[in-house]
């Protein structure tokens, strides 16, 4: 948790940390296990009403912030999600809300909105194709074309949360013109979704195909074959959010570790009085702290739309991304045999990392865009 | 807020940051002479020295110390501000040590008098503070001091050496952590003292050649040196408070969160001649195109993971000083960030002998070659100086997390039994088994 949250943020991050204390357990959680959507809908609704999804919203819906920076609030739900690992769509609902307001038809924006800030319906953002590249120089694969006064969707898209949920697909796409996004009925002819299953116990990603779907032409959001700024800022409130979660994970495991460690004893003594562990105990709170300043980085940077967030949001992203996988597999490898059983909470933590590092771009991915940021003088 | 403007306690008279800036920034653009990240340039201490007295003069250093010793009576917001204008110049930072650590400490723990004499002096550089701390007998332990202060009427006398001193030859004054009393544990037995250094009689000053070829760290001898008792830094056998205090200063220091200098080093770069990230990467990237390996993806990575971990250390400091600006943390948070200096230091100057092949190691007629074979061998300096890895974790484990503390005899039992024992060890040693 930052030091720096002003009170309504803070009231709202402790709220949403009861609630998920009440109505998100790890025993709810793992029993959505086997639930098609991975999530409970009521229980997504009552979450909507604490603010989850309306944060990024058009002030004239009700929506908007609760601090001078949007991104920060919502950061802070992520994080308190990724404590317990939560269930629920709370990344491409957010990141589908912010692309309506910044760049939705007026109509569009009116009729959809208001359903997801109520949680009543679900949003998936369609981003990644076969090649596995998580941002606009990664579109190809999935086409807009305009067809008289319509437009017509032709591709395939991979990995898209919570597809299989969804009542809309925001797809980012390219068009003669350039990038395009569109808004697509889920349930559209020509739209099929092919559920997957990731290793992640409630997060559901579908593979989606987009057989010549035929679309009106108010569903672009923002400008036609100029939506390439849209899809990277859409990229960085993604990854704003995703590491948040990340860091919200790592702070209860690690908690929890150091804990384990104080409490167990071994040859006469407590495991933390070793110092050959407790040398690794600070070794893994300086990741955890470096994690943190990272996320707290991306919230700043994201939402105040700030000359480095490039750089920042991809630092971010590649040092939380690998961070994690490393202090978990710390946490595991200090709790000894109980952390390799189903019955411990640590493998739904790894779970989730594993599947986090993946999605809106590796470490690798972004090592590779901080090089070229260098390149071009940028950094 | 240490003090104001009104000399003393708190005051609702310090000037607004951004007018502070605006007035920093037109000195700077007048008097300082802009920085060319491409040209590495030579460390002159008297030009550092002549332009710290400069700035002292105009009234731009000693930022967060109180304005009756010198300083300016303001806040780290203003320290900041400053080191972002004169981020594209050059600004002294060879004081860092003698105003951040020596001259924060002497402003804690000394008397009137002390702070008086000594504070302006130190920020001016007319005197340049160095610790005395780690012997030839031990590293780590400087509670484990061999060095004697015996008192003789209005003076002490001192004996023994101290060693690792950076700038022990250029410094006019140490803080000299000396056994007082033998026959108590350690830390009970020590005092702190002011010593004059330079031809002080009974001063001998060698530099030692460092790995690199530099001299920056010396070893001091002491025969028969003798002080004014008023020369006591602290009570009597109550050294290694202040000596805890020295190390907090330093640590914050390193880290680039003390009162001293603070954020300058980071933002300016300037730390004789250091770049900034974005230039070091910069560097990179053209020994990595030297030889043609700017395409390579695995070298371009490693260029983009050095990036990384440079940027989200300096992430990692941020919320770290906003955690104590805001009072949420307390303790010594400066080891955790100076434990992340000393594990990327290596692996990052690792990772440059990869980036730059061959040319990073051989230099023919090529003003930059070499540049990273000689960086990986002096990259261990922030590792072990100011306290090793090893000791920053122990403090972040035990100070931070609270973890039961390591088992230490000397803790409880009187120093001089420590020393009989370590005597009686020695002698016994059987030489080991299988290498002889």
């Amino acid at each position: 948790m930052r030091f720096d949250l002003n009170d309504d943020t803070e009231f709202l991050r402790a709220t949403t940390s009861r609630f998920i204390a009440d109505e998100m357990s790890m025993a709810a959680t793992r029993a959505l296990a086997s639930a098609p959507d991975g999530f409970d809908r009521d229980t997504w609704r009552r979450a909507a009403e604490l603010g989850w999804t309306s944060l990024l919203a058009p002030a004239s819906l009700g929506g908007g912030g609760l601090s001078d920076n949007a991104v920060v609030d919502l950061a802070a739900v992520a994080e308190e999600m990724g404590r317990r690992v939560a269930p629920g769509p709370l990344l491409p609902v957010n990141v589908v809300v912010d692309a309506l307001a910044r760049g939705g038809e007026p109509a569009l924006v009116q009729e959809v909105v208001p359903g997801l800030m109520a949680g009543d319906t679900i949003a998936a953002w369609a981003l990644a194709e076969s090649r596995d590249v998580w941002g606009v120089d990664g579109l190809g694969e999935t086409v807009v074309r305009e067809d008289g006064d319509h437009l017509v969707v032709s591709g395939h898209k991979r990995f898209v949360e919570a597809a299989a949920s969804a009542d809309v697909i925001l797809v980012s796409a390219m068009s003669p013109s350039g990038p395009t996004q569109v808004l697509v009925d889920a349930r559209a002819d020509g739209v099929t979704v092919i559920p997957g299953r990731s290793i992640d116990l409630v997060r559901r990603f579908a593979d989606v195909a987009f057989d010549g779907v035929r679309i009106a032409s108010d569903a672009v959001v923002g400008t036609m074959g100029d939506a390439a700024g849209d899809i990277e800022h859409q990229c960085q409130l993604a990854l704003a959010l995703q590491v948040a979660e990340t860091v919200g994970m790592l702070d209860d495991v690690y908690v929890t570790t150091v804990e384990y460690l104080v409490d167990r004893w071994s040859f006469g003594r407590p495991l933390a009085s070793y110092q050959a562990l407790k040398h690794r105990l600070a070794d893994m709170l300086l990741a955890l702290e470096t994690a943190k300043g990272c996320a707290e980085a991306a919230a700043d940077a994201v939402g105040t739309d700030d000359a480095n967030v490039r750089r920042d949001v991809g630092v971010a992203k590649a040092y939380v991304g690998r961070a994690a996988i490393e202090l978990l597999g710390e946490c595991v490898q200090l709790h000894g045999g109980i952390a390799m059983t189903w019955e411990h909470d640590l493998h739904v933590y790894e779970r989730r990392a594993a599947v986090n590092r993946a999605v809106y771009g590796s470490p690798e991915y972004h090592e590779e865009r901080l090089c070229a940021l260098v390149e071009t003088g940028a950094v | 807020m240490r003090a104001g403007r009104d000399g003393g306690g708190v005051t609702g008279a310090v000037e607004d940051v951004d007018q502070f800036r605006a007035r920093a920034r037109a000195w700077i653009e007048a008097n300082l002479e802009p920085r060319d990240p491409s040209l590495p340039r030579e460390f002159d201490f008297a030009a550092e020295r002549a332009l710290q007295a400069r700035m002292f003069d105009a009234g731009f250093t000693g930022f967060m110390f109180p304005t009756e010793y010198g300083g300016l009576g303001l806040t780290i917001d203003h320290q900041r501000a400053f080191f972002e204008e004169a981020a594209g110049y050059f600004t002294p930072s060879y004081f860092a040590v003698s105003i951040g650590m020596l001259g924060a400490t002497i402003l804690d723990c000394g008397t009137e008098e002390q702070k008086t004499h000594h504070l302006p002096a130190i920020l001016r550089a007319d005197e340049i503070f160095v610790q005395l701390l780690s012997e030839p007998s031990g590293g780590s332990d400087l509670a484990g001091a061999l060095t004697r202060a015996t008192r003789d009427g209005d003076t002490w006398v001192i004996n023994g050496s101290k060693i690792w001193t950076s700038g022990g030859d250029v410094a006019t004054h140490g803080l000299m952590l000396a056994r007082t009393d033998w026959d108590v544990p350690k830390h009970r037995g020590l005092s702190m003292l002011i010593v004059p250094l330079g031809d002080h009689p009974g001063v001998t000053i060698e530099p030692i050649m460092q790995v690199n070829g530099d001299a920056d760290f010396c070893q001091e001898f002491f025969d028969d040196v003798t002080v004014p008792v008023g020369n006591l830094l602290g009570a009597e056998n109550e050294g290694w408070a202040v000596a805890q205090r020295l190390l907090f200063n330093e640590r914050n220091t390193t880290a680039g969160i003390g009162i001293g200098h603070g954020y300058m080093a980071n933002l300016s770069g300037s730390v004789r001649g250091d770049a900034t990230i974005g230039e070091r990467l910069q560097r990179l990237l053209h020994a990595a195109a030297r030889r043609g390996a700017d395409t390579d993806p695995e070298i371009r990575r490693l260029i983009g993971r050095t990036g990384v971990d440079l940027v989200a250390h300096e992430f990692a400091r941020r919320r770290i000083m906003t955690g104590q600006t805001l009072g949420a943390l307390d303790g010594p948070w400066g080891s955790l960030l100076k434990l992340g200096e000393g594990i990327d230091s290596p692996a990052i100057a690792a990772d440059a002998l990869a980036i730059a092949g061959a040319s990073g190691v051989i230099s023919v007629d090529d003003a930059a070659g070499g540049d990273q074979g000689a960086a990986w061998i002096a990259s261990r300096g922030i590792s072990i100086g100011g306290g090793s890895n090893e000791m920053q974790r122990n403090i972040v484990s035990e100070r931070l997390l609270g973890l039961p503390r390591e088992l230490d005899p000397s803790r409880e039992l009187p120093f001089s039994e420590i020393q009989e024992r370590r005597r009686r060890a020695q002698r016994d040693r059987t030489p080991s088994g299988g290498h002889r």
